[in-house]
C-alpha cells in the first residue's frame, strides 16, 4: 500500500477575494511505504501547504489527498500520522513524560500503557532521563527531540514534519538527523519531510522532491541512494553529485527534463550566481 | 544567606519608617486624634486583640464567601465567552459597564434589599468586586492559545471540551491567578468598606467607624491593623496556592 497519494491536487487560498493566493497548482506526489520524502523549495512555494493538506489541517481546493489508503480526513481522525513543526510546541504545564503522552491520552490508552509506550519513546530520542523535568528545562535541541517522541507516541506508519530542525544549530540538527533516520529505520515509518537546507534533505531523503513558488508546484522528483547515512555518507561523491543535482533543479536548470520554460529560468539560474 | 537579603531591606525600611513616625508624633506632639503614636496603636491592638480577632474572622469570612463566589463566576463567565465569539463581544463591554459602577455605593442599596442582620450584601458587594479581574484576565488566557497547540489537538482529533479542559485552562492558569491575586486584596477591602453603610455590623469596618466615632482613635487604627493583615493573608494565600497549581513555574524558579 502507498502511505500517502496527493493527485491532481490544487490550493487555493481566499478564493474569489482580491486577495486571492494558488498556493499550490496541479500537484501529484506518491510516498511509498517506508519511504523518505523531503520537500524543498523557496519560501511561498507551497511545501509546508502541501504536508498540511496531507495531514487535514486544510483541505484541497481541488483534488484527492489519500492517507494510507483513506481520506486525508478519516486518517487524521485515527492518528493515521505524527507531526511535528519547527516549534517543539510543548505543553508547558505537562511534564516531559506527560507531554508524549498526550496523545496516548487522547487516545484512551489506559495509565499504564501510556506510561509504558511514553517512556519506551523517550529512550528511542536518548531523554529517559529527563521524563519529570518540565518542558522550559530543557534547550531547544532536548525540545524538539521531544516534540519527535510525541510525534512518534502512537506508533504512526506516517510521520510529516515541517523543518523541525530549523530552529537549532548545526551541531545539534545533525545529530538529530542521524537520530531520527535511526528511528525511521527501526519504526519502518514513511516520512514527509519539509526543509529548505538542501544538504538536509539529500543525507535524509530517499527522494528529494523540488518545488517551484508561484503556483507551487513540483518541479523535479530526485531519487537518492547514498552508500550509507553516515559521516561517511556525507563525505562521498554521491552525496555532493545529488547536493548539486538538488541546487540546479531548485535553480530551474535540470540536467535532464527541460522545460517549456527552459531558457527563461536558465537565465534566472545564471543571474542567481 | 540569599534569603537574608531579600527580606532584610525591606524589614529594616519598615522598622525605620514605625521608628520615625513615633518620633514625629511624640516630639512634635501631634494630637493623637490627628495621628495616634505606634506604640499607642499597639497597645491597643493588644487590649482588643479578641475584638480585632473576632471581626477579623467575621470579616474575613464575607470576604472569601465573597472572594470564591465572584471568582468561580468570573472564570465560569469566561469560559462561556470564549467558547462562544458572540458572548466576548457582548461581555466585555457589559463587564467594562460593571466595572465602572461605584460598587462599595450599591452597599446601602442592597443593605435595603435584605434583612438587617442578613450577611449577603457585604458578600453580595465583595463577590462583584472580585468579578471583574478574574474574569477579564481569565477571558485574555483563554484566548491566548499556542496556534500550534491548536494544530496538534486537531491533529488529535480532540473535541472541543477535551481542548477546552486540557489546554485552554491550564494555560489560561498564569491569567487567572493574576486576576486572583488583585481579586483576593481587593475581597478584603470589598467586606471591610461594605460594612460601612450599615447592615450587619459584625466585621472589622464597623468597628473603625465606631471607634472613630467614639474618637477613640489609636483603637480604630487597632482596627486598620487587623484590615491590613487580614488582607496580608489573603494575598499571601492566594500566592501560595498559584505555586501549588502550578509547579511548572514555581521549579523554574528554584
Amino acid at each position: 500500500m502507498t502511505a500517502v497519494v496527493v493527485s491532481s491536487v490544487t490550493k487555493i487560498f481566499n478564493q474569489g477575494r482580491t486577495d486571492e493566493v494558488a498556493a499550490l497548482s496541479d500537484v501529484d506526489l506518491e510516498v511509498r511505504d517506508g519511504e523518505f520524502v523531503s520537500l524543498i523549495g523557496p519560501s511561498g512555494c507551497g511545501k509546508s501547504t502541501l504536508l498540511r493538506l496531507i495531514a487535514d489541517l486544510i483541505e484541497p481546493s481541488t483534488g484527492t489527498v489519500t492517507v494510507a489508503g483513506q481520506g486525508a480526513a478519516k486518517a487524521r481522525k485515527e492518528q493515521a500520522y505524527g507531526i511535528a513543526f519547527q516549534q517543539a510546541g510543548l505543553f508547558e504545564w505537562r511534564t516531559v513524560l506527560r507531554n508524549v503522552e498526550l496523545p496516548l491520552e487522547l487516545r484512551g490508552l489506559s495509565k499504564r500503557e501510556r506510561k509504558a509506550r511514553a517512556e519506551q519513546m523517550l529512550a528511542l530520542v536518548g531523554l529517559e532521563d529527563f521524563a519529570g523535568h518540565y518542558p522550559a528545562q530543557l534547550s531547544g535541541g532536548m525540545q524538539q527531540r521531544v516534540a519527535i517522541a510525541r510525534a512518534l507516541a502512537v506508533q504512526p506508519p506516517l510521520l510529516l514534519m515541517d523543518e523541525p530542525f530549523g530552529a537549532l544549530d548545526e551541531m545539534t540538527r545533525e545529530r538529530l538527523q542521524s537520530e531520527l533516520l535511526g528511528i525511521c529505520a527501526k519504526t519502518n515509518t514513511s516520512t514527509v519531510f519539509v526543509t529548505h537546507s538542501i544538504s538536509e534533505a539529500v543525507f535524509l531523503s530517499d527522494r528529494v522532491v523540488v518545488m517551484s513558488a508561484r503556483p507551487g508546484r513540483i518541479t523535479a522528483s530526485i531519487e537518492i541512494d547514498l552508500p550509507s547515512r553516515d559521516d561517511a555518507g556525507r563525505q562521498s561523491p554521491a552525496y555532493f553529485d545529488k547536493i548539486t543535482e538538488v541546487r540546479q533543479a531548485l535553480r530551474g536548470t535540470p540536467a535532464s527534463a527541460p522545460s517549456p520554460r527552459s531558457s527563461e529560468s536558465a537565465a534566472a539560474g545564471t543571474d542567481a550566481r | 544567606m540569599k534569603w537574608a537579603r531579600a527580606v532584610l531591606p525591606p524589614v529594616i525600611v519598615g522598622v525605620l519608617a514605625i521608628v520615625a513616625w513615633e518620633l514625629t508624633v511624640s516630639l512634635g506632639r501631634i494630637a493623637p486624634f490627628i495621628l495616634p503614636a505606634p506604640s499607642a496603636i499597639w497597645n491597643e491592638l493588644v487590649e482588643q486583640r479578641q475584638n480585632v480577632w473576632e471581626a477579623a474572622l467575621a470579616s474575613g469570612e464575607n470576604a472569601l464567601i465573597g472572594l470564591v463566589a465572584g471568582a468561580a463566576l468570573g472564570v465560569l463567565v469566561a469560559m462561556a465567552a470564549s467558547r462562544f465569539k458572540p458572548l466576548t463581544e457582548v461581555s466585555i463591554p457589559f463587564a467594562a459597564v460593571l466595572n465602572a459602577l461605584p460598587i462599595i455605593a450599591l452597599a446601602p442599596i442592597l443593605n435595603n434589599m435584605f434583612e438587617s442582620t442578613s450577611s449577603i450584601p457585604r458578600r453580595l458587594v465583595t463577590a462583584i468586586i472580585v468579578f471583574f479581574p478574574v474574569f477579564v484576565n481569565t477571558l485574555r488566557g483563554l484566548r491566548e492559545v499556542n496556534p500550534i497547540h491548536q494544530e496538534l489537538m486537531h491533529t488529535y482529533a480532540a473535541d472541543g471540551w477535551t481542548f477546552a479542559r486540557k489546554v485552554r485552562l491550564p494555560g489560561a492558569l498564569p491569567y487567572v491567578f493574576t486576576g486572583l491575586r488583585q481579586a483576593s486584596s481587593l475581597a478584603v477591602i470589598a467586606a471591610v468598606v461594605a460594612e460601612y453603610f450599615g447592615g450587619l455590623q459584625t466585621g472589622l469596618g464597623s468597628r473603625i467607624t465606631s471607634a472613630a466615632a467614639f474618637t477613640a482613635y489609636p483603637r480604630a487604627w487597632a482596627f486598620v491593623v487587623g484590615a491590613c493583615l487580614l488582607g496580608l493573608v489573603f494575598y499571601l494565600t492566594t500566592l501560595l496556592l498559584e505555586r501549588l497549581a502550578m509547579p511548572w513555574r514555581t521549579r523554574l524558579i528554584a
